[in-house]
């Protein structure tokens, strides 16, 4: 019971500090873009526009108003859900938003489960192997592993099984010809709710590639995090303890160590979770991925100010509900937090 | 029920040896151990660190460090040797018929789970409990320990307790399985003397309910003799002497023996010199090359033929054995005479606290009202020109609060502290500059108060970066030299790291370091517990040195009664935050006033061997935060 009633404590307290945070957030963001040397009135007329043109639209837009209530006008109408219309796309940024997120939320926590699978499995072993021959060549390996950005493993990935064996698409979610159920935005969960079996398994193997190469990615690091601290918590006397209990090794190692070395790779993984959301962006060029990342590319070459600042946005509204969530798993798995 | 009819030994050691293996060069850690230990009896292990005391307990599990082995010998366990046997045989046995008590309780549990998970996954996996009925057991288990609210207790997770009861809930569960053996290795180390007479008494109420054998490991020749049926003393890896307990202590034939006991400061009696044992023990690589005793390089008794030959054990008595061919000589050390004591009554005050109080709140929350606790509750003190004075009390008791707000780490929320007649109490820049000048604080553990990646010689002249006194880097390696000498440590220390010391030598540059700029008060936090009492005592003498070559006066924070009873000339002592009985440290020892200080010194286990023990055994009501 203490346990839920300190995480809700958190959830409280993480909310209420999140609203400065998404203010700040929001004027910076503000700010910034409207220092860039771009015209948004000229840009949102036809090139052969006359000046007195530009400057109505100056006027229709509230360019001319002084900053701070330029930012007033902007804030209330965000927080009507309105974040304004794509210069480029000329399409309400929500929509946009709304279309390309849940995909790249999709491959995000698909790539970190495959993170997850693979840095603990190779942290077990690393560990396991301590002390022997085979721990020097796992070693170098991991290092080999660790020096290899996800662009590289997905160039990789994608010319073996890709243009090589041609096992595996790697344009895009889904393959021409297949319905595209439109319930959560999120297609593997549409297609399941819609009973839709052929959609699941296209997009499924179209998820494969640029998940692993974000998955093996990110995996070393929290292999040799997991691996280190394994080793700490083995130093410490409850192991030494629980062996002269006569638990076995086994059972030590599932129940007594990696309970207690689970903590530090969990907070690496909220780091990483949160790099991912913007890190994915390479691998969605890669793949024709019609994710976030891509369309900040497309905004950011057009200078499409109100995307960025959607995309912006939300940027910070995800790394924030990572870190409360990250948070609260650190509650429920170490009780030491729990006191106060 | 007590078995003590049994003849066979429940554990018995046979020219045990061992060696560390594998590496280039092997050196033994434990030579010709011979003993037995029949069931319902307790041996204590006595010897300094470094002795192979837990290295006895780590070869009767089979849980060697690395690169060690038993290369000699045999072990066994009710007839079965245990070096020998499958390891699926042997860990069947641990937990169930040999159990384990650990040093430090705190940490011999895992921390992310609950009390009531750890004690039923030891209940479930020696069968004495199936399915939920392990609850009934568990609670069961726990009252025999003495331990309250069992039901509760089940629920919380070892940081959310003591040491104390931590230690018994380790306890009880070493003694639910009914085991023959226990290991017990250094069970009250980091506990209060109150609570380590508590669990002393304990374990040995649960060893005559079971009757079963106990290894009882210590430092403290003391507690070992008033708990121990045989006492076995090593010394680098070999016994020196072992023999009954109280005949041992009453009458020690190996000067090991007699200079261990006479390095402990008496807690009754009067006082007398302590005995300070000259250097270390030889290393383990050097034994090898070792022709005679171990202990001759050490020894006040060492002749030409000590060096010669390494001396057989010897019975000298019924059951009593000694390693040593001058047995005859061992009487004829006597501790030094006693450093003449300084009269302080009529000396200048130096440092005066006037209703001193310290209170904690806690950090604001909307969710909870502020509560606040006084840890350190109208104190008044003072401390004279060239005075000693003594703080003792359990841990929480606020000797440490009381040290911090002295050396100005904390302001205090009430009364005031003067220092040579100017008030401190406001801790401003200007306040803390003249404080700085006067008192310096020595930290306790010097491990972590060292910087391991700075070099001695710049260590103990750090004061100086913040005084700007001498600054050159000639001037400060002088100035270094100097502290060296004075601290006997060899001139070439000061460009060796922290890691390159013993712990002794260690604890002497945090002293140096402290005295670098010669303050006129020193604050010492617990600064010689968890040494050995050789290195205790050379520390001890060294601050007598000190203070007769510049006259420091010092608040000495210890839970070591003896120690506070040998160095210092007042005593305060502490309880929840205030002071309750204060008085000349001989006056209060000898005739203590108020019932907190009477059960501090009836939990000290007595210097006569044949007196009883008889420390205060009510508990605390516990208390979860």
């Amino acid at each position: 019971m203490r346990m839920f009633a300190t995480i809700a404590k958190l959830l409280v307290k993480r909310v209420l500090t999140a609203i400065p945070i998404l203010l700040l957030v929001s004027a910076l963001l503000f700010c910034i873009l409207r220092i860039l040397p771009v015209d948004p009135a000229a840009m949102s007329l036809p090139p052969n526009a006359t000046v007195q043109e530009v400057e109505a639209m100056r006027a229709e837009m509230g360019l001319n108003l002084p900053l701070y209530q330029q930012y007033g006008i902007w804030l209330n109408k965000l927080f009507h859900g309105d974040i304004g219309r794509s210069i480029h796309f000329r399409q309400d940024v929500t929509s946009l938003i709304g279309s390309t997120l849940p995909a790249t939320i999709e491959l995000a926590v698909i790539a970190m489960m495959v993170a997850t699978v693979f840095g603990l499995a190779g942290g077990l072993f690393l560990f396991y192997v301590r002390g022997t021959r085979a721990e020097a060549v796992m070693d170098f390996f991991s290092i080999l592993l660790l020096s290899l950005p996800e662009f590289l493993w997905s160039l990789f990935l994608l010319l073996i099984f890709g243009v090589f064996f041609e096992v595996l698409p790697f344009t895009g979610r889904l393959s021409p010809g297949f319905e595209r159920p439109l319930v959560t935005g999120f297609l593997l969960l549409d297609s399941l709710i819609t009973g839709n079996i052929p959609t699941f398994f296209n997009a499924l193997q179209h998820m494969i590639l640029p998940c692993l190469a974000l998955g093996i990615a990110l995996s070393p690091s929290l292999m040799r995090v997991l691996r280190s601290s394994l080793l700490d918590a083995y130093q410490d006397d409850y192991i030494q303890q629980a062996r002269l209990r006569g638990l076995s090794e086994k059972r030590i190692l599932i129940r007594h160590g990696l309970k207690n070395a689970i903590l530090p790779t969990l907070s690496l993984m909220g780091v990483q979770f949160g790099f991912l959301f913007g890190g994915t962006l390479l691998v969605e060029i890669i793949y024709s991925y019609p994710g976030m990342g891509n369309l900040m590319v497309d905004a950011i070459r057009n200078a499409d100010l109100p995307i960025i600042q959607g995309a912006g946005l939300t940027y910070c509204v995800a790394v924030l509900v990572i870190s409360i969530v990250v948070d609260s798993l650190y509650l429920i798995l170490n009780p030491k937090l729990r006191v106060r | 029920m007590a078995i003590l009819t049994a003849q066979n030994p429940i554990l018995s050691a046979r020219n045990l040896c061992v060696e560390s293996v594998g590496a280039k060069e092997s050196f033994p850690v434990l030579t010709d151990l011979n003993f037995s230990l029949e069931p319902g009896k307790i041996l204590g292990l006595v010897g300094e660190s470094g002795a192979g005391k837990s290295m006895i307990g780590r070869t009767i599990s089979q849980y060697l460090p690395k690169g060690f082995a038993v290369t000699k010998g045999t072990l066994a366990f009710d007839g079965e040797d245990l070096v020998s046997m499958l390891p699926e045989r042997r860990r069947n046995l641990l937990g169930r018929d040999i159990a384990f008590i650990p040093q430090e309780p705190l940490s011999g549990l895992n921390p992310v789970l609950t009390v009531g998970q750890q004690i039923k996954e030891h209940l479930l996996r020696i069968g004495l409990a199936a399915g939920e009925n392990w609850r009934e057991r568990a609670l069961k288990e726990f009252e025999s320990v003495h331990l309250p609210h069992g039901a509760a207790l089940l629920e919380k997770y070892p940081h959310q307790l003591s040491g104390g009861m931590c230690q018994r809930i380790l306890i009880a569960m070493a003694f639910a399985s009914r085991p023959r053996l226990l290991i017990a290795d250094e069970p009250t180390t980091a506990l209060d003397v109150t609570i380590q007479a508590r669990i002393v008494k304990l374990i040995a109420e649960m060893q005559k309910r079971d009757g079963t054998a106990v290894i009882f490991i210590t430092h403290d020749l003391r507690l070992a003799s008033q708990i121990s049926d045989e006492i076995m003393v090593l010394y680098a890896g070999r016994p020196a002497e072992r023999g009954p307990a109280k005949q041992l202590f009453s009458s020690p034939a190996h000067p090991y023996t007699r200079c261990l006991q006479l390095a402990n400061p008496t807690i009754t009696g009067p006082r007398r010199g302590l005995f300070i044992l000259p250097e270390r023990m030889p290393g383990l690589r050097v034994l090898k090359e070792l022709k005679g005793c171990r202990f001759a390089s050490r020894c006040p008794n060492a002749i030409e033929a000590c060096t010669q030959t390494e001396p057989p054990l010897a019975n000298i008595g019924p059951n009593h054995i000694a390693a040593c061919i001058r047995t005859e000589k061992t009487p004829d050390i006597v501790p030094p005479p006693l450093a003449p004591g300084r009269e302080v009554a009529s000396a200048r005050i130096h440092l005066n606290g006037e209703k001193l109080t310290k209170a904690y709140t806690t950090a604001w929350s909307p969710f909870a009202k502020r509560s606040s606790f006084k840890a350190v509750n109208s104190v008044d003190f003072s401390l004279g020109e060239g005075e000693f004075v003594g703080i003792v009390g359990e841990s929480g008791s606020g000797k440490s609060s009381l040290a911090r707000l002295v050396v100005g780490l904390d302001t205090p929320t009430d009364g005031r502290i003067t220092l040579a007649g100017r008030d401190i109490t406001a801790n401003g820049n200007a306040d803390r500059a003249y404080r700085r000048e006067y008192i310096q604080m020595v930290f306790q553990d010097p491990q972590s108060a060292l910087n391991p990646r700075r070099r001695i010689g710049s260590i103990v002249t750090q004061a100086n970066e913040a005084s700007g006194l001498h600054n050159s880097t000639r001037e400060r390696m002088d100035r270094a030299a100097e502290l060296l000498k004075e601290i006997g440590l060899p001139p070439d220390a000061a460009m060796r790291f922290p890691s390159q010391l013993s712990g002794g030598q260690k604890q002497r540059v945090n002293i140096a370091r402290a005295l670098c700029t010669l303050p006129r008060i020193l604050v010492a936090d617990e600064i010689v517990s968890g040494l050995d009492v050789s290195v205790q005592a050379q520390l001890l003498d060294l601050l007598l040195k000190l203070r007769d070559e510049h006259g420091f006066s010092m608040l000495f924070i210890s839970h070591d009664l003896s120690v506070v009873r040998y160095l210092c000339d007042r005593v305060m002592v502490m309880y929840r935050g205030e002071v309750v009985e204060s008085g000349r440290t001989e006056t209060v020892f000898a005739d203590p006033q108020h019932a907190y200080t009477r059960s501090l010194l009836a939990a000290v286990p007595p210097d006569d061997v044949n007196a009883e023990w008889s420390p205060v055994l009510a508990e605390a009501g516990y208390q979860v935060e």
